[in-house]
């Protein structure tokens, strides 16, 4: 045996770890911490909690190894959605201070906070799903849930749509660089690039749906219809303490929030 | 026992206009390496699938005749019956693979997990195959960023390691490269040795009539020659199919032809240096 071979093996007989102790937390306990901190920040009145939890995912995202790219997503996403949104409601909500008049409509100090307050809420919302993406473990998620009785069929089918994405943009690729090479214009400006993409969106969903049924078939072949109980190569770590307290926490925060926004504390 | 007995089968798929298989008559016995060659659209990958099964309970069509596995009728055999009873590895390398393992590793085990074989026992059984088939540089690389040849090895390796008693395979060496080709012919006979039935549709004729027991020749949809390896490749109706000969057996024939005729007609390379060597010998004699 190659000892190449050989370490890979050793590392399957051993419980899954990713090497770092907050990608290491047990995914389900990850999901309720994020799920946790995003309805903080939703449920109290103001703009400084959601901005706050924004801040905390992304120091949750360094702690985890992954600060970098999810720092570029995350600034990506301010400048994409969450500066038009406050523009959008800045502009369009009506109140009593007005600050700039611009004809038929006005920017009020109301709008302003309004502004504030609805766009760093969503981008709350975007900051734990991006979070979501970045430190858990998909693979490792489904097989939690699948060992609390979720169907191995429900964890493929959510596995694979992940992955639909991706084969989906790389069939698209291949199929603009086959139409590049007979010719056919796929560079320049976006309606240069966007007369080439369309026609290439038949071709990509007719060879996802025939490549479906092939990949139904090969899984048949490995016995994925076979109604005893499936196990897995990969060994989840146990639950421990750090999980508990983690979902004890997160249980609390949102108790806590939602009786604060039942009660007017916010 | 007879592995798979078919009797006036005709199968069409659905929608199709023409018939994929035609009144096809056909015994293969259990524990042999069956060869299935012919022309493209002959109807190999529509056998293939008939005796997995594939047929009728994937795709849908007009099946009519009889077709027995293992001594069953084939509906009324169930679909994770026949998977765990029948492997299969099926042309198409870009979908042979999951899609959802993140490593060749895993991707191996797959099948080992849907079986419910214990952690351990699938770990051993995954090294012993990857070793089997020589692909430990790539059992840490993403199954979905493989090259045809490697995927391919990869889903063969994922149904070896399942250890069915039948296995069907359908040109498992069309994107590997000839010495890779030979490594898993090789393996396929040690699968042979093993005692399991294989039926093995191919294109590459010269491997096959070194390791197959029996060889099949299907021509528009039906089976025209079926017998031992040596009596249908050795004929001089198989090439009248559009299949050509092994290239030792085509010199065989043009030495007869220019007069100087082998003691036997060479289906291998074995049997050729064989023939060859003799020939030297007694001509060094005289």
């Amino acid at each position: 045996m190659t000892s190449t071979l050989a370490a890979v093996a050793a590392r399957y007989r051993r419980p899954m770890t990713l090497g770092n102790a907050v990608l290491d937390i047990h995914p389900t306990a990850m999901v309720a911490g994020i799920t946790a901190l995003i309805v903080v920040g939703l449920v109290s009145a103001g703009w400084v909690a959601p901005l706050v939890v924004s801040v905390l995912f992304v120091v949750i995202a360094f702690l985890a190894g992954r600060g970098r790219s999810y720092l570029g997503t995350i600034l990506k996403l301010w400048l994409a959605v969450g500066l038009i949104l406050f523009v959008l409601r800045a502009l369009l909500v009506k109140g009593q201070t007005v600050l700039v008049p611009l004809g038929p409509i006005a920017i009020t100090r109301e709008g302003i906070q309004d502004g504030l307050r609805f766009s760093i809420a969503v981008m709350a919302i975007c900051g734990g799903v991006t979070l979501f993406f970045a430190i858990v473990s998909m693979r490792r998620l489904m097989l939690a849930l699948e060992r609390i009785g979720v169907s191995p069929r429900v964890s493929y089918v959510i596995l694979a749509s992940f992955q639909a994405i991706t084969d989906l943009g790389a069939t698209a690729r291949v199929v603009l660089d086959a139409q590049k090479a007979r010719g056919i214009e796929a560079e320049g400006n976006v309606f240069v690039r966007a007369r080439a993409f369309f026609p290439v969106l038949a071709p990509v969903f007719l060879t996802a749906m025939s490549a479906t049924e092939e990949r139904a078939i090969a899984l048949d072949a490995r016995a994925f219809n076979n109604p005893g109980r499936h196990t897995s190569l990969l060994d989840l770590k146990t639950w421990t303490g750090v999980d508990t307290a983690l979902v004890a926490v997160a249980a609390a925060m949102v108790a806590a929030a939602v009786a604060g926004g039942v009660l007017g504390w916010f | 026992m007879v592995l798979a007995a078919l009797k006036g089968v005709g199968f069409t798929y659905a929608y199709a206009e023409h018939p994929a298989l035609v009144d096809v008559d056909l015994q293969l016995e259990e524990g042999l390496l069956h060869g299935i060659v012919g022309l493209n659209s002959s109807g190999k990958t529509t056998l293939c699938s008939l005796i997995r099964g594939v047929i009728p309970h994937f795709h849908q069509g007009d099946l009519t005749g009889e077709v027995t596995i293992l001594g069953r009728p084939l509906l009324e055999w169930d679909a994770a019956e026949l998977s765990r009873t029948i492997g299969c590895v099926f042309d198409n390398p870009f979908t042979q693979i999951s899609g959802i393992r993140d490593s060749v590793f895993e991707e191996i085990a797959i099948g080992l997990e849907n079986l419910g074989v214990p952690r351990t026992d699938m770990i051993d059984r995954v090294e012993r195959v990857v070793e089997q088939l020589g692909i430990e540089a790539i059992v840490e690389k993403n199954p979905n960023e493989l090259s045809g040849g490697q995927r391919q090895k990869v889903a063969f390796a994922s149904i070896v390691a399942m250890d069915a008693p039948v296995v069907v395979i359908d040109e498992p060496t069309s994107q590997l490269d000839p010495e890779a080709s030979e490594a898993v012919f090789e393996i396929i006979d040690g699968l042979k040795a093993q005692g399991k039935s294989i039926v093995l549709a191919e294109h590459k004729i010269d491997l096959l009539a070194q390791y197959a027991d029996t060889v099949t020749v299907m021509h528009a949809g039906t089976v025209v020659m079926s017998g031992p390896t040596r009596d249908v490749v050795g004929s001089d109706e198989f090439g009248s199919y559009g299949v050509v000969a092994p290239e030792v057996t085509e010199l065989g024939r043009r030495l007869a032809a220019a007069g100087r005729p082998l003691d036997r007609l060479p289906i291998t390379r074995g049997e050729a240096f064989d023939e060859i060597s003799a020939r030297m010998r007694s001509t060094h004699a005289h």
